[in-house]
């Protein structure tokens, strides 16, 4: 007797009519008793138990994942840029608004330490722009203890220049990167080209201060 | 942690945080691990498809809008993983036929050694088949994917899907059947 291909059995596993296979599964043994088993062992396939994730897995998971300062998805990576930008620059700020009260008479307890002490917390999208936006009122109130402190004897003007310089680098930079995720943000635009303004007319001044050999570098 | 919903999770997990990525982890990681490992046929390549199913599933958890349960997003994940990864493998190896359907050899180094007095369970039987025939047995016996998706996942007519699930079954029965037949034997010994 020939017996049922496995391709039959197969079809017939799955319920589909075949055209004399019930007439001769009717007659074959061998063949009913294959197909009872092919259908005990897809019950038993369905009855393997889940399996238990092997205990390290999730350390190397955790090693691929967009958090903590590792591998990241494009935005938490520039939002991060952007956090540690921040960050650099406020530093360029404080040494500014530092000095700025080392040679202003009064107010000690300025903005300077105030912003070492927010700045740590700085690990959002929201406490990023927020600090983009007041680095650029730091950045001002800076400007003014320089453009005072060049107004007195012993100044250190020619490195300050170069450090305000350095600090609108920076903020070009973060700027910059911000605006390659987001480059229609209205706000980041507006801070890019405002600090390329500001650092064109430092360089002008520092070029004009070249010419002339005067000390005074601010405004 | 506080028992947060999954939805909580979710957003969580999108806004980066660890801890309730590590939560959802937590709650499905069974699941994911046991489909890539069936479709994998070994522990150690079902614990790289896992850790690329999850990370992938991470990276784009933007992409999840809650359509379906999470759980049902990551699985499909895992699933798209494996098959995509074990593609690429068998096309290294110059093994396609173990997915067109035209070979009924099974990957050598996964076979037994000769006489070897193994007890084949279902899953060890499952280990052994060549990497289509697991992948479209587990699809469609126990995943219930139709031989339409299957065909789409791996990239193979309907016909080639129908045959290699009637090879599958064959082959499986018969490593089930010769190893039961060994115990037997080892034990009337």
């Amino acid at each position: 007797m020939v017996h049922l291909s496995e391709e039959t059995l197969s079809e017939l596993l799955e319920g589909e009519s075949v055209t004399g296979a019930k007439e001769h599964l009717a007659s074959c043994p061998v063949c009913r008793g294959e197909l009872e088993a092919l259908r005990r062992l897809r019950s038993e396939l369905r009855e393997l138990p889940e399996l238990d994730a092997p205990p390290e897995l999730w350390s190397r998971i955790e090693a691929r994942l967009p958090v903590g300062g590792r591998a990241r998805g494009t935005r938490r990576g520039w939002r991060s840029q952007i956090a540690m930008q921040v960050a650099a620059l406020a530093a360029v700020f404080v040494l500014g608004l530092g000095l700025g009260r080392m040679f202003a008479p009064g107010d000690q307890a300025g903005p300077g330490s105030q912003l070492v002490s927010e700045r740590a917390a700085a690990t959002s999208l929201a406490d990023a722009m927020a600090e983009v936006r007041r680095l650029g009122a730091q950045y001002d109130a800076a400007l003014r203890n320089l453009e005072q402190l060049a107004a007195q004897e012993g100044a250190p003007t020619p490195s300050l220049a170069e450090q305000r310089l350095a600090s609108l680098d920076a903020l070009v930079e973060a700027s910059r990167t911000a605006l390659s995720v987001e480059p229609a943000d209205p706000v980041l635009n507006s801070y890019l080209f405002a600090a390329l303004e500001e650092r064109a007319a430092v360089l002008r001044q520092m070029r004009v201060q070249q010419g002339s050999g005067s000390e005074v570098l601010w405004r | 942690m506080v028992d947060l919903t999954e939805a909580t999770l979710v957003r969580r997990a999108r806004a980066g945080e660890l801890e309730a990525m590590r939560e959802l982890y937590e709650r499905h990681a069974s699941r994911v691990y046991t489909v890539v490992r069936r479709l994998a046929g070994d522990n150690d390549l079902a614990a790289d498809l896992a850790q690329d199913a999850w990370a992938s599933a991470f990276q784009k958890i933007r992409e999840f809008r809650g359509e379906a349960a999470f759980g049902t997003w990551v699985h499909r994940i895992a699933v798209n993983t494996a098959l995509t990864q074990l593609r690429q493998a068998a096309r290294r190896r110059n093994l396609e036929q173990g997915f067109d359907g035209s070979s009924t050899q099974g990957n050598p180094d996964r076979w037994p050694a000769s006489g070897a007095a193994e007890r084949v369970t279902i899953q060890r039987a499952l280990d052994l088949l060549p990497d289509g025939y697991r992948s479209v047995l587990w699809l469609h016996d126990v995943e219930g994917y139709t031989h339409e998706e299957i065909g789409a996942r791996l990239g193979i007519a309907v016909g080639t899907s129908k045959s290699q699930l009637a090879k599958a079954r064959a082959r499986l029965r018969a490593l089930v059947t010769e190893s039961r037949a060994e115990v037997v034997d080892h034990g009337a010994s």
